[in-house]
Parts: C-alpha cells; structure tokens; sequence
C-alpha cells in the first residue's frame, strides 16, 4: 500500500515520465535483492538514489539498462517501461536498449586508447557519423558538454588513461553522451574522485539535466541533496520513499528515512 | 611486567629464525638450479661447439677423362653410370701428388692415406662433375671433408695414444695430417654446412647436418602455428566471454587442464592411430607431426589465453557494454587487444615446449633416417606430406650411435635448438614488452 502510495505521489508531478518501473523484484540466485519496487522517473530531471551500502539501488540501477544481464545468476520480474515500451520484452536487443540509455560508473573506466577513440567509439559502433568530419563534430560536442574540451583540445591523441581521476571520469561522461542517449545512469560517478573533481562532474551533472534524464546513484547524501530535484530512499531492497528532493531532505514521511537522513542508520 | 624494546622476546626470536631458515631454503634451491644449469651449459658447449667447426682438406684433383668418361661423349646419362668409387681413387691421388710436392714421408699404404679423406668427398665431386661435365679432364682445386678421426684429431677428441688403438686411424696419419695442417692444406674453419646437410651415415659423421631436421622442425611449427592459434583462442574466447557457465562448461573446463598434463607420448599414439592408421598420412610427415604437436600445444594455449582474458578488468567489458557495443564488439574491440600479449606469450612458449617434443614423434615414425632432402621440398610437391625428420628427434637419433664424433654433432644440434628456443623465448618477452598496456 505505501508503494502505492508514492507511485501517485511520482505521478502527481508536473514532468513527463521517462522510465517507469512496476513491481521490480530481483534476484541473485536466491537472494531477493530488490523487492516490488515502484518508480516513475521523469525526463529532464536528476534522480538520486540513496541509501545504505547493500540496500540495491546499484542492481537497480543497472537493471534499467540491463546491465545485469551479464550477471548469469541474476533473475528480473516486473516490468521496467522507457516511453512505455518494456525494455526487458524478449524483442528488445540491449545493445540497442544501452545506446538510448547510457552508463557511467563508478571508478573512471575509460579504455586504453586515445581521448578521440574514447569518444568516437560509441557513435561509430552504432553509425551515427556518416564521415570524419561528422565524427569530429560530435566529439568536439561531447567533450564540450562534458566540460572537458578546453583541457583536451590539444591533446585528442593523448591515451584516456593518462588523464586525472576527475577528467578520467568526464572523459567518460563524453563517451556515455556521444552516443546522444536518452537516459544518463551514473553509479556513483564521484566515488573515487576528490573534492574539487568532485565538484566539478556535479556541476556538470546539473548541465545535463537540459538534455538528458539523470539518474544517479550516490552514498553521499550531500551531493543528492545538492544536484538532484528526486530523491529515492532504497533500504533492505526496499524502496522506502521517493519524492520531491527538498521534501526527503527536511521533512520524510518515513521514520527510517529519517534516521537515515539524520546519520542514525546506514 | 615491562618488556624492553631492546631485548627481544622468546617469540619475536622464533619467528626470526624461522624467516631466516626459509630465506636460507629458497636461496640454497636457487643456487642449486643455478650450478645445474651452469654444469648443463658447460657440458653442452664444451661438447659441441667444435661441431660447428670441421676440417677441410684443399687437393687439386685431376678429373681424369680415362676414368670418369671413357667414351668421351660427356653425355650426363653416361656419366651419371660411374660412381663415387671411381672418383675416390683421384682424391686419393691427388692427396699423394700434394705430399710428394710437399717432400712429406708418406709411410702409409694408399687404403689408408685414402681413409684420411671422408667417404662424402667422391661424392662431393661427383656432384660437382655432374653439374658442369665440361670439368673432365681438367685439374680443379676442390675444399674436401676430411675423415672424422681427422677432424676429432685437430678438435683435440684423437691423440697420437688413443689412434694406437684405433682400427680406423693410426698415429702416422696423424703425422702426416699435423704436417699438412702446418702448410695450410688441411684447415679447420667454420662449417656452414652443419646446417644446411642432411644426415649422414654411420660412417661418415663428419658430413652429418641438421638441414633437413631443421626444415622439418619449421615446417611442424607452421603447422601448429596454423592450427593451434585460431582453434586455441577461439575456443577460449567461447568458453571465457560467451559460454554459460554450468556443469557442461565445468566439465570442459576440468578435461583442458587434464589434458595439459596427459604424457606427451600418449599424444603420439593418438596420432599414430588417427592420422596415419585412419586418416592414412604419410607417416614421418611433418604434417602428422605437427598435427600431434597440435594437439599437445592445444591446452597450453587455452589455458594461457584464458588466464590472459581473465586478467582483463571487467571494468573494460562494462564500459564497452555501457555505450552499446555487443558482447562480440566488447570482446574483440577491447578484451583481445589487452589480452593479446599474454596470448602471444602463451602461444610461443606452447610453440616452444611442441618445438623441444621428442617422445611423439617417435611414435610417427620420424625417427627415419633421413639421408636425402625430401623430394617433396620443392615448390611443385607438397611441402608437408614427405618423411622428414626433427631437431629433438635427430638429438635423440645422434645420441645412439657409436661414432664418437657424433657426440660432438648431437651437442652440436642440442645448441642449435637451444639457440632456437632462446631466441622464441626472446620473441615472446619482446612482444610483452611491446604491446602491454598499462592502465
């Protein structure tokens, strides 16, 4: 009944909805990670994920790009709709599915190659530039809004892996956005960065929100408060509460959302 | 109790004396390896690297016409009629006209002055008369083999006290030789020729080389080159990236790693009944025995390529499946090109443990004696369907004759794989080195 609840409180909002998720259950063998988890997600916005360690807001995150396939253990129920089509529908090929819905995660992964190949990789695998001039084009566009074109303009052949952790994890970002997905998932993408890299990929999350729907896994409850307009509390696999950001930070309906806010669990 | 930092406790002691004993341990293994390997290499290079050098005796032969082509037509087909023991006698001349010009002593009956030139120098020359009949007649100066007491002689193998007691020399050939030598028409250099001859007969060690063995040797590791690379990273590919992991692929799993280990020789008889009773190969063919080195390098290979696939951080996979690439693209645009030098390493140490395999090919039958180049190696016959032989093998056929001075060839030919292996194993560090890439 409570998920009922905070389903109509999603629904009541102004936005369009992106990704809607009904009944979500998840399990590892035999281990119910998620359990009947409801969420509509809306488009244009950044949506934080909180909660404790283990509590299954990554699995459910990667469970919106089906990431989790790869996992031969892991078992999905419910549906999860993106513009109300089922993405876990046999006809759905998730390397198409993964193109609308893009991924960062969260240590820096870019591949061993040069800053353009990082980016370039993505549109060309999927045939998005007709020529190199094209293909330049949206790279130069990525790394822009990625905010990381001034610092790699001269440098496009340099390796990925010869930048910072902080231009590491941009550089990423670039490659999620090339391929102009619909839906950005980033598994806390500023984990293993430090303050001032910090800073700067959520100043750029906050960019990205004209553009894309943001979700965003984050363990500091600081940042979600900080760069997301919908927080979603998830304890024990559980979806506890989910609302207006403002509203979960200064006045949750849940006691354990709460305690959780107020450092007492977690 | 207050315990002092500077006494050491009961246990702090023990513990000490422990990590010492083991540091003594390892380092004693060390050193031990260390002095066997240094007795190894002494052993080998002391024994062999004379074989690398041989004697040569300069005679300026007269080709008589009465003797090599009576009817004087010069007709190849005639000619190719008189045979190598017709030629002896003028080598044998020609070393008796180059003593009595010399004013050396010659106390010795004309059989065995005749002994001190190798059995292989008639044939040399005939090879050389047949190729160019317009030389009867002429006198032409030939660099033959000297006999192999002869060469063992100036290697420092024969003695003037060990020939007393030698059938097949004795110490005033010796003389002679030793005042031929001083001349310079007897002179021991570098023989190029190990390499690229034949085998040779018992008697005739002195003209015995590692040509064809080598060619063989090349051409099994073509084979295995061809067969075991693709079918080995394929097959680890499926199994580490694609296939469901279950009791099938267990099972699969547990037979690669017990096949790694099966003796080398079972891999022989496999190949015995399959590709020679069955499949009817040539038998001695360095197909078949690449075929079965094949099947020995296989799991090596797989386990090797799929450590190196493992070694990849997923974190590579993810990223690539992040952005949409298939599993394929994700595998061979990423995972391959990180993997590939601990590919390439475990393909050439799988390719140089099938290189150094003996016990196989034995069963294959290429421990034939192989005297002449197989017809086959020749670019309009097949390359790998003829009897051949192989470098381990030709060790192993060396080592069981009588011939003292086959000794010297089998070390010899121990070098000459070892350098084979160092330089495979060189290769490998190398493209280690050269494509690893650090992240």
């Amino acid at each position: 009944m409570e998920d009922m609840y905070h389903a109509d409180r999603a629904m009541s909002t102004q936005q369009d909805t992106k990704i809607s998720a009904k009944g979500v259950q998840v399990y590892y063998a035999d281990n119910h990670a998620i359990k009947d988890v409801n969420v509509e997600i809306a488009d244009k916005t950044v949506t934080a994920f909180i909660g404790p360690s283990g509590c299954g807001k990554s699995t459910f995150l990667r469970c919106l790009n089906r990431m989790n396939d790869t996992i031969d253990t892991c078992r999905v129920e419910g549906d999860i709709l993106l513009d109300g089509e089922d993405i876990y529908d046999p006809k759905v090929d998730p390397v198409q599915l993964r193109a609308k819905v893009g991924m960062v995660f969260q240590k820096p992964n870019p591949f061993p190659k040069s800053i353009y190949d990082n980016v370039a990789y993505g549109p060309k695998i999927h045939g998005l530039a007709r020529n190199k001039a094209e293909l330049d084009e949206i790279v130069e566009k990525s790394l822009r809004k990625a905010a990381l074109w001034n610092e790699a303009k001269d440098r496009l052949n340099a390796p990925g892996t010869g930048l910072s952790g902080g231009q590491q994890q941009r550089l990423c970002i670039a490659r999620a956005i090339a391929t102009a997905p619909e839906v950005l998932l980033m598994d806390e993408p500023c984990s293993a960065l430090d303050p001032i890299a910090t800073a700067q990929v959520e100043e750029l999350i906050d960019e990205l929100r004209q553009s894309f729907s943001v979700v965003i896994v984050t363990h500091s409850m600081q940042q979600a408060a900080r760069v997301s307009q919908k927080t979603a509390f998830f304890h024990l696999g559980n979806l506890v509460e989910y609302d207006d950001t403002d509203k979960i930070f200064t006045n949750p309906e849940d006691s354990r959302t709460e305690s959780y806010i107020s450092g007492r669990i977690g | 109790m207050k315990t002092s930092l500077l006494k050491l406790d009961t246990r702090t002691k023990k513990r000490n004396a422990a990590e010492a004993r083991f540091k003594a341990y390892g380092l004693t293994a060390i050193i031990i390896a260390m002095l066997a390997l240094l007795i190894l290499l002494t052993s080998v290079l002391g024994n062999g690297l004379s074989s690398f050098r041989q004697t040569f005796i300069t005679l300026n032969v007269e080709l008589v016409e009465d003797k090599l082509d009576k009817s004087g037509v010069r007709d190849l087909e005639v000619m190719s009629k008189v045979t190598t023991i017709s030629y002896a006698p003028l080598l044998r001349d020609a070393l008796i006209a180059e003593l009595d010009e010399r004013g050396i002593e010659n106390p010795l009956s004309n059989r065995d002055l005749g002994d001190m030139i190798s059995k292989e120098a008639a044939a040399t020359v005939r090879n050389r008369v047949l190729a160019n009949l317009d030389l009867v007649g002429q006198t032409i100066t030939f660099d033959v083999l000297a006999s192999g007491r002869i060469d063992a002689f100036f290697k420092g193998d024969v003695t003037m006290e060990s020939a007393v007691l030698d059938s097949n020399t004795s110490p005033e050939a010796l003389t002679i030789a030793q005042q031929l030598a001083d001349v310079g028409v007897i002179e021991t250099k570098f023989n190029w020729n190990f390499f690229v001859w034949p085998d040779a007969s018992v008697q005739r060690p002195e003209a015995a080389g590692l040509g064809v063995a080598i060619l063989g040797s090349l051409y099994m590791m073509i084979v295995v080159l061809v067969l075991a690379l693709p079918i080995g990273v394929a097959s680890s590919i499926y199994l580490e990236e694609f296939a469901p992991k279950n009791r099938w692929t267990d099972l699969i799993e547990v037979n690669i790693s017990n096949l790694a280990a099966v003796p080398s020789i079972v891999y022989g008889i496999l190949g015995l009944a399959i590709f020679i009773n069955f499949m009817e190969f040539n038998q001695s063919s360095p197909l078949v025995g690449g075929l079965v080195l094949t099947l020995m390098t296989l799991p090596t290979i797989i386990i090797s390529t799929r450590a190196a696939l493992k070694s990849v951080p997923p974190s590579i996979r993810d990223a690539a499946l992040g952005v949409g690439a298939s599993k394929m693209q994700s595998v061979f645009h990423h995972v391959l090109p990180l993997a590939a030098p601990g590919i390439l390493t475990g393909t050439i140490i799988g390719l140089a443990q099938a290189l150094g395999e003996t016990a196989p090919l034995l069963l294959i039958g290429m421990v034939a004696f192989v005297r002449e180049y197989p017809a086959a190696y020749t670019p309009e016959a097949g390359l790998f369907g003829e009897a051949s032989t192989a470098l381990p093998v030709q060790v192993f056929n060396w080592t069981q004759r009588s011939d003292p001075a086959f000794v010297e060839r089998a070390s010899g030919a121990i070098i000459t794989l070892l350098v084979f292996l160092l330089i495979m194993n060189a290769v490998a560090i190398y493209l280690r080195r050269r494509f690893e890439r650090r992240w």
